[in-house]
């Protein structure tokens, strides 16, 4: 962000996911958002790919072997849409950040980066809401967007397509925004996922 | 500009600078192109005079001539109370007297103040903007809108837009000078002279319209900030702004999941575009920038940072 209106397109998705910590500690602090400790990455499965085939083995290595490893919990579940889910569950936020990224590296790192298709953390959130009423605790979802390499808030509203409360989505986009976390500028991107198994 | 009120809000001090280095650079502007007019030979009579004539017909005449061609239709409080009370409580907290009250009757949601200072005031509202906010949302509208008044923001841009008005005059008179030979007993003064004049002109008018763009995009940023310190709820405008322009409604429907295509080595960087140069022209600053400008002073004055 500068004064020019122009930032540089993150390089990796390191650097745009790296960018969910310090948004999130800074609302933490002022008190608006508490993280829960649950995150999910949503992938198409496909049975050409081994290390797919292989995940749970996989994420086993991936997440708890080695020097640093954040072994954070994992499940794997399948959605009513045909989707598959690596449900990640770590009560430190910045952990839980590192293991998505380490997931989403390793898929991507054997071939199957084309199947991922977001990751998504659950959040609450303290504030007024569309009506103009007080909130707390307000269930929000920050998502990311693999192929847009960016983030945007979603809460949901129902099970069904289309509902979501917009005006709190807007707001808590551009507050997200101030405190450093890449926001996808492009609205109409902001695609809901209804519907989260975790 | 006077400033006898006193005023219970203090202003962007950045902000304030930067409108009077517009106001002085415009001024030089004209300042130096009235002496060349004056030494290319054109009467300084008839200048004067169009000068006066259009002064005055701006100055006292703007605020009907708005109403006439927007349609605004002025309204009693009988025949809106509501409308009324909110206005008269928020011109009470500006310490200024009631403006008039017009309403004007169409779907497109708008709102504007007119009157060359607080005592000639007048706020219109469109039927659309009534219907489609808050109370809370068409409150913070309406004390952007009564901000101009208090900031005496219709003089300024009168005086500013005027000074515009007259060079595009002077333009299109020395253009019709040169296809047609002069007026009144002119002097020839050689075909290259008024190219000159009509090149600098042009030249004149140009960067005039851009200094009173920019001036008339501060004066909204400073209207935004007056407005929030006013009612303290800098949120309130912002939400209108979001509503008013539809960006809210840019959320899809859709379900990720019903992305075809997820690919993720085709990265557009949508998040990274830069604005583009449509700025510089606009009259509004862009809604983005007056909307994150309000969140951030409502985070200031929600956590007291500085």
């Amino acid at each position: 962000m500068g004064w020019f209106g122009g930032s540089k397109a993150p390089k990796s998705d390191w650097s745009a996911l790296s960018t969910v910590i310090k948004a999130e500690a800074k609302l933490q602090s002022l008190g608006e958002i508490t993280p829960s400790r649950r995150a999910g990455i949503i992938y198409r499965d496909s049975d050409d790919n081994a290390f797919l085939q292989d995940i749970e083995t996989e994420l086993n290595t991936a997440l708890y072997q080695g020097v640093g490893a954040t072994k954070t919990a994992f499940e794997i579940k399948d959605d009513d849409r045909g989707m598959r889910w690596i449900v990640l569950d770590d009560g430190k936020f910045d952990d839980l950040v590192s293991s998505v990224y380490t997931v989403g590296n390793a898929i991507n790192a054997n071939g199957a980066g084309d199947k991922l298709l977001a990751a998504v953390f659950e959040l609450y959130f303290t504030g007024t809401v569309e009506d103009n009423t007080y909130r707390s605790s307000l269930c929000t979802y920050w998502i990311y967007r693999y192929d847009r390499r960016a983030f945007y808030p979603f809460v949901p509203t129902g099970e069904s397509e289309g509902d979501r409360d917009r005006p709190t989505e807007a707001r808590l986009g551009s507050d997200l925004r101030r405190h450093g976390l890449i926001v996808e500028k492009s609205l109409t991107e902001w695609m809901g996922l209804w519907g989260i198994p975790f | 500009m006077s400033s006898t009120t006193t005023r219970k809000f203090h202003k962007d001090r950045g902000l304030v600078a930067r409108m009077y280095f517009t106001m002085v650079m415009l001024g030089f502007l004209y300042a130096v192109f009235a002496l060349f007019l004056l030494a290319s030979g054109t009467p300084l009579i008839f200048i004067g005079g169009i000068v006066g004539v259009m002064l005055v017909v701006q100055y006292y005449m703007s605020d009907r001539l708005i109403l006439m061609s927007t349609g605004a239709k002025q309204v009693s409080a009988e025949q809106e109370p509501a409308l009324h009370r909110m206005i008269k409580t928020l011109a009470d907290r500006y310490e200024m007297p009631m403006p008039k009250v017009a309403v004007i009757d169409t779907a497109i949601p708008n709102a504007f103040a007119t009157g060359r200072n607080p005592k000639n005031a007048l706020v219109a509202v469109t039927t659309g903007i009534q219907q489609r906010l808050s109370e809370r949302e068409l409150q913070a509208v309406i004390g952007h809108e009564l901000a101009h008044v208090a900031n005496r923001d219709m003089r300024v841009l009168a005086i500013a837009n005027f000074l515009v008005t007259l060079t595009s005059f002077l333009m299109t008179m020395l253009f019709w000078n040169m296809l047609f030979g002069g007026m009144g007993g002119r002097r020839s003064n050689g075909g290259g002279g008024i190219m000159m004049v009509y090149l600098v002109t042009i030249v004149v008018y140009f960067i005039g319209q851009l200094l009173v763009l920019a001036l008339t995009r501060y004066r909204e940023y400073g209207a935004d900030h007056t407005g929030a310190e006013i009612s303290g709820d800098p949120g309130a405008l912002a939400d209108a702004l979001e509503k008013i322009s539809g960006t809210v409604a840019k959320i899809p429907d859709k379900d990720l999941r019903k992305l075809q295509t997820a690919n993720a080595f085709l990265i557009i960087p949508a998040a990274l575009k830069g604005q583009g140069s449509m700025n510089l022209f606009s009259t509004h600053p862009p809604l983005q920038e007056r909307i994150k400008r309000l969140r951030e002073l409502e985070q200031r004055m929600r956590y007291g940072l500085r």
